[in-house]
């Protein structure tokens, strides 16, 4: 396992959106600004602007990073910008009004499935499927959280059946 | 006196209980590096600083993974061979990626698996 392989989270982290030049086996070298360095892998994701908008996106292995030099401290614009690269788009902001209503036109879906569903967190906005899945606003598929995969998917294509019957 | 009913036991998955990233798991040791960075035994505050950056990193690069699904990716592997494709999926340990259309020297494969072991880096535009 290489140097680079073997720094702490903490140590990867001091790179993140910097600009870098990382030198590769085989005496490939890449510059751009870190998005992140996956701690499983150690790869650099390295992100470059190119015009009209575009990114390129070029990603070094870990095991292939011999040495990664910082060029440019970057400021809070790139930080910025790097922070929302990827991230899925703003949901459409819905009131509150309509927020309850679909929370419990939701809750009233899933007791009809035979689910147990409760209501928690501070008021009330969380729904919490069988103590081990929670639905946050607006809902929808995307704003389930659980650590169980099947009981995931499972609710979230009940979710999809019931936003598609509505 | 009853006969006891013999009790079939099934496998344990490859993860045991969890199918989370699981450091200890054979597979993971069998084919990945030795031992996974950590600061080993620090004080319990450093521990979650660090696990917080874990996190922090790991979620942006499980983003960028998902970004990728349908582009066409170039990727650079050892001894000058370069080749492109479309990004389908990963494993959990990044071990090996699922691409499909890949086109080769030899010619273009439906679907292959890329070990990441043989990758230096990959590119894509978005």
């Amino acid at each position: 396992m290489s140097e680079w392989q073997r720094k702490s989270p903490l140590e990867w982290q001091t790179y993140v959106n910097k600009e870098v030049k990382v030198t590769a086996a085989e005496k490939h070298e890449y510059k751009g600004w870190v998005l992140t360095i996956d701690p499983v892998s150690a790869n650099v994701v390295l992100v470059k602007l190119v015009e009209d908008g575009k990114v390129c996106v070029s990603v070094i292995l870990g095991h292939a990073v011999q040495k990664v030099e910082i060029v440019n401290e970057g400021d809070d614009e790139m930080k910025e910008r790097l922070a929302h690269l990827f991230m899925p788009e703003e949901s459409k902001a819905y009131g509150h009004e309509e927020l309850v209503k679909r929370k419990s036109s939701l809750k009233t879906w899933l007791e009809t499935n035979h689910i147990p569903v409760t209501e928690q967190g501070e008021s009330q906005r969380t729904l919490c499927v069988a103590g081990v899945l929670t639905i946050d606003p607006p809902y929808g598929p995307e704003d389930c959280s659980s650590s169980n995969e099947i009981i995931l998917s499972r609710v979230q294509s009940l979710i999809q059946g019931h936003l598609a019957m509505q | 006196m009853k006969v006891p009913v013999s009790v079939i036991r099934l496998p344990r998955g490859p993860d045991g209980t969890s199918r989370g990233f699981d450091p200890n798991s054979p597979r993971y040791q069998a084919l990945s590096p030795i031992s996974i960075s950590t600061m080993g035994c620090g004080n319990e505050a450093d521990l979650e600083q660090e696990q917080q950056a874990r996190v922090a990193l790991r979620e942006r690069y499980l983003r960028s993974l998902f970004a990728m699904v349908g582009h066409t990716i170039h990727f650079t592997m050892y001894e000058r061979v370069n080749v492109s494709a479309f990004f389908d999926a990963s494993d959990i340990d990044i071990l090996n990626f699922q691409v499909s259309d890949l086109q080769t020297p030899l010619g273009v494969h439906r679907e292959a698996l890329l070990r990441c072991s043989d990758i230096i880096s990959y590119t894509f535009e978005l």
